[in-house]
């Protein structure tokens, strides 16, 4: 049997082939909708473009808080910057906000999985008590989840009393450990909802399926629940850096950063270089550097999230 | 209400206020009258910092606030009192002087601060104003310093902060200590600490502040005294570099390695307290577990009824003041910090600002602000005064005394990043205290010089 190759202009007519070609699975662009982006153009313009460059500008000049350059302070070219490269304070302050970063975002996934699965079996009461326990511990606000861990942590503190080492100052002793637990004691409630959620969402079938074919509890979790979280997980830890990036209050009550620069993470550095020491140029500078970073996040975050 | 209370004063004491008002006044008066309309001048504070107690500072902001008010009714005087602590302070008062239309008529604000503004341009010369007054007259040269830069004048005292030693008469006799006891150098305070810690070993036989926790006077109250005793005191030469390596930071830092070394010193449970550390010493003596302290004056009132932290009116009795010895004796060392009083050069009235000076600076505002802040006043008349000296006696008149071997601290931009490095360098000491001396002047000079640049800073002979 012979088989003919006709063109669709031949079968259906220029008109309706046209029509057929033009592809409705892609977005299109209409000059119109300019026209209705722009009052959104103009408030992410006015409210986060300028803002953002003139605070990147700031980093590029000697403005301070007070002193003669408060008043005439000008462009200075890449000076600060130089200056960043060689200030060990700031790379310390660096590694100081990448353990407390890495380390909550550790904390928080485990015990927020760990919480939520817990609960998955745990009785309707005991939900709710837990879950709403943990969900007041995250909607604390810094002040107050920095206060209770501060007076819990110093000598003669609630841990002290509890672990028998009355003596022991656990804050002074080990701050950046104290003031990540804070960090993911306060963050933990959020990583348990968003958790809870997802587990609620894996199949039973899938579950059961496992268990029928003799497949232990690990490879359950490795097997089906991980790969099932992946994008819960992920967007649980971009978020936890994101937030933990940000999170100056708690840090700056418990500790204001010391002892030394124990605990000193970016933004109490970038502030303490503002108005302390009243360098508000190098300390816009520093905040520059938070903000390519949390954008890093940021912009793995959106991905993430389109994805799923 | 503050003017009732000038009954309480002497008579001698409340004549001389009318009499030391008068820079003005008339002036005032006849410009005023002609005035259509109230002129309005405002006045910013620490609401939270200066004064030992929030309700004190309220209640002599308040009472200064009637009397003016009450003295020139053509003006309105509007408080603006600033919460937080000191650092915060700083910062909201430095962002209204940022704008003439925000910048305060007057405010008050620490010494340390003057040099600061005036290069800002925030503050107007009071020159003119203080021609003629009664009180500015009465400072000791080393306070009519305080504001002056150049040939001008631009701030005056509001009180003052000396240091000096604490101690427990009956822990230092027990100790076999012989009191009244006079240390003459650094060496017989160890000697008296480690007599103490022998005879009573729970005992914390010597506070000396250490670390960062207490913000910028922290050191102030500390550290700083003991390098104004060393052989090289100098923080700042004359051509404005800081210093990082001294003959007088090196003796002062190994003094610190000995102290905690020794195990003379406060834990750091203590040391590094965010809540008020360098007050914490007089809780310590009250309970009987301290044995001396370097310490500024305002311990003393602590213990007073009205400041309660904590009410001890055995204090007078149980506790003595004595110099801080220099490094090898030859006299006293202390620092000097004070709060003072300065007008913006933006002032819609400098004439009614001035006068509102005028009226804190009267006899029983300035002793009332002295004994509720815990400040020495700046007028060596009011040393002597009952009202002052039997506030806290007899530490008040102690720290009277001992006013004229104070020091200055340095007033510039770079002094904050110093003074973090020197706390940071104590801090090390009292938590590690292995650390040497020499390594702790090492990390304060590689801190100050990543901070400042190699250019900003300089070594002294050691």
């Amino acid at each position: 049997m012979t088989v003919s190759t006709l063109s669709t202009e031949a079968v259906i007519g220029p008109d309706l082939a046209r029509l057929w070609k033009t592809r409705h699975d892609k977005e299109r662009f209409q000059l119109s909708s300019l026209t209705l982006l722009t009052p959104a153009f103009g408030l992410l313009i006015i409210l986060f473009l300028i803002p953002m460059g003139y605070a990147v500008y700031l980093g590029f000049t000697n403005l301070t808080l007070v002193g003669p350059t408060s008043v005439q302070w000008g462009y200075t070219g890449l000076q600060n910057l130089s200056r960043l490269r060689q200030d060990t304070t700031f790379w310390s302050s660096l590694w100081v906000t990448a353990g407390f970063v890495g380390g909550s975002i550790a904390g928080v996934v485990v015990i927020g999985y760990l919480l939520a699965s817990l609960l998955m079996r745990a009785r309707t009461w005991m939900r709710v008590v837990v879950g709403g326990v943990v969900v007041v511990s995250w909607m604390m606000p810094a002040v107050t989840a920095g206060m209770t861990w501060y007076a819990s942590t110093i000598e003669g503190g609630a841990l002290g009393t509890l672990t028998g080492l009355h003596n022991t100052n656990f804050l002074d002793n080990w701050p950046l450990v104290v003031v990540t637990v804070a960090n993911v004691w306060s963050m933990t409630g959020f990583s348990m909802l968003v958790m809870g959620a997802a587990l609620r969402n894996i199949p039973s079938d899938a579950i059961e399926a496992a268990i029928v074919e003799n497949a232990s509890s690990w490879q359950r979790f490795r097997r089906i629940v991980l790969p099932l979280m992946r994008p819960t997980v992920i967007a649980v830890v971009l978020l936890t850096a994101l937030l933990s990036l940000a999170n100056f209050g708690l840090i700056y009550i418990m500790t204001q950063g010391g002892p030394g620069n124990s605990t000193n993470i970016l933004p109490l550095y970038s502030y303490q270089q503002a108005f302390t020491y009243n360098n508000l140029a190098y300390g816009a500078l520093i905040g520059n550097v938070m903000v390519l970073i949390a954008t890093v996040f940021g912009v793995l975050y959106v991905r993430v999230a389109a994805k799923s | 209400m503050k003017l009732m209370k000038k009954g309480r004063l002497p008579g001698a004491v409340a004549a001389t206020a009318l009499l030391v008002s008068g820079l003005g006044t008339g002036a005032l008066a006849a410009s005023s009258a002609g005035a259509s309309s109230k002129v309005t001048i405002s006045v910013a504070y620490a609401a939270d910092t200066t004064f030992d107690t929030i309700p004190l500072g309220a209640k002599w902001w308040g009472a200064v606030q009637k009397e003016f008010e009450a003295k020139y009714p053509d003006v309105t005087l509007k408080l603006i009192p600033i919460a937080g602590g000191e650092p915060d302070f700083l910062t909201k008062l430095e962002l209204l002087y940022h704008s003439a239309g925000t910048s305060p008529d007057v405010a008050q604000f620490p010494s340390t601060e003057i040099a600061l503004y005036e290069s800002s341009g925030w503050l107007m010369p009071m020159d003119k104003y203080l021609k003629g007054s009664s009180w500015f007259s009465q400072y000791p040269t080393v306070i009519q310093n305080e504001g002056k830069i150049g040939n001008h004048i631009y701030a005056v005292s509001a009180g003052e902060n000396n240091n000096g030693l604490f101690y427990d008469k009956a822990i230092l006799e027990k100790a076999g200590i012989k009191v009244p006891w006079q240390p003459k150098t650094w060496a017989d305070i160890i000697t008296a600490a480690k007599a103490i810690k022998k005879a009573e070993p729970k005992i914390i036989p010597l506070w000396t502040d250490a670390g960062t926790s207490a913000g910028p006077n922290g050191a102030g109250y500390g550290i700083l005294n003991l390098l104004a005793g060393s052989q090289t005191p100098t923080i700042q030469t004359s051509s404005g570099k800081m210093v990082v390596s001294s003959k007088g930071l090196l003796e002062t830092l190994n003094w610190y390695h000995e102290v905690f070394a020794d195990g003379l010193g406060a834990p750091i449970s203590d040391l590094f307290s965010e809540n008020n550390a360098p007050n914490i010493p007089s809780a310590l003596f009250a309970k009987g577990q301290l044995g001396i302290a370097v310490g500024a004056n305002f311990l003393g009132g602590n213990w007073t009824k009205m400041v309660s932290f904590p009410d001890w009116p055995q204090a007078g009795k149980a506790i003595a003041v004595a110099g801080l010895p220099k490094i090898y004796g030859g006299g006293y060392a202390s620092t000097l910090s004070g709060w003072d009083f300065g007008i913006s050069s933006h002032t819609k009235d400098a004439q009614a600002a001035a006068e509102l000076i005028n009226v804190m600076q009267e006899p029983t505002n300035m002793i009332e602000a002295a004994n509720w802040a815990g400040w020495v006043p700046p007028v060596k008349s009011y040393w002597s005064n009952p009202e002052y000296a039997n506030f806290a006696a007899p530490f008040n008149q102690a720290f009277g005394d001992l006013l004229p071997w104070s020091t200055e601290l340095p007033a510039s931009a770079n002094y904050s990043v110093w003074v973090q490095a020197i706390e940071e360098a104590s801090g090390a000491i009292a938590k590690t205290p292995s650390t040497t001396g020499a390594q702790a002047m090492a990390q304060m000079k590689s801190f100050i010089t990543n901070q400042l640049g190699p250019s900003a800073v300089v070594s002294l002979p050691q």
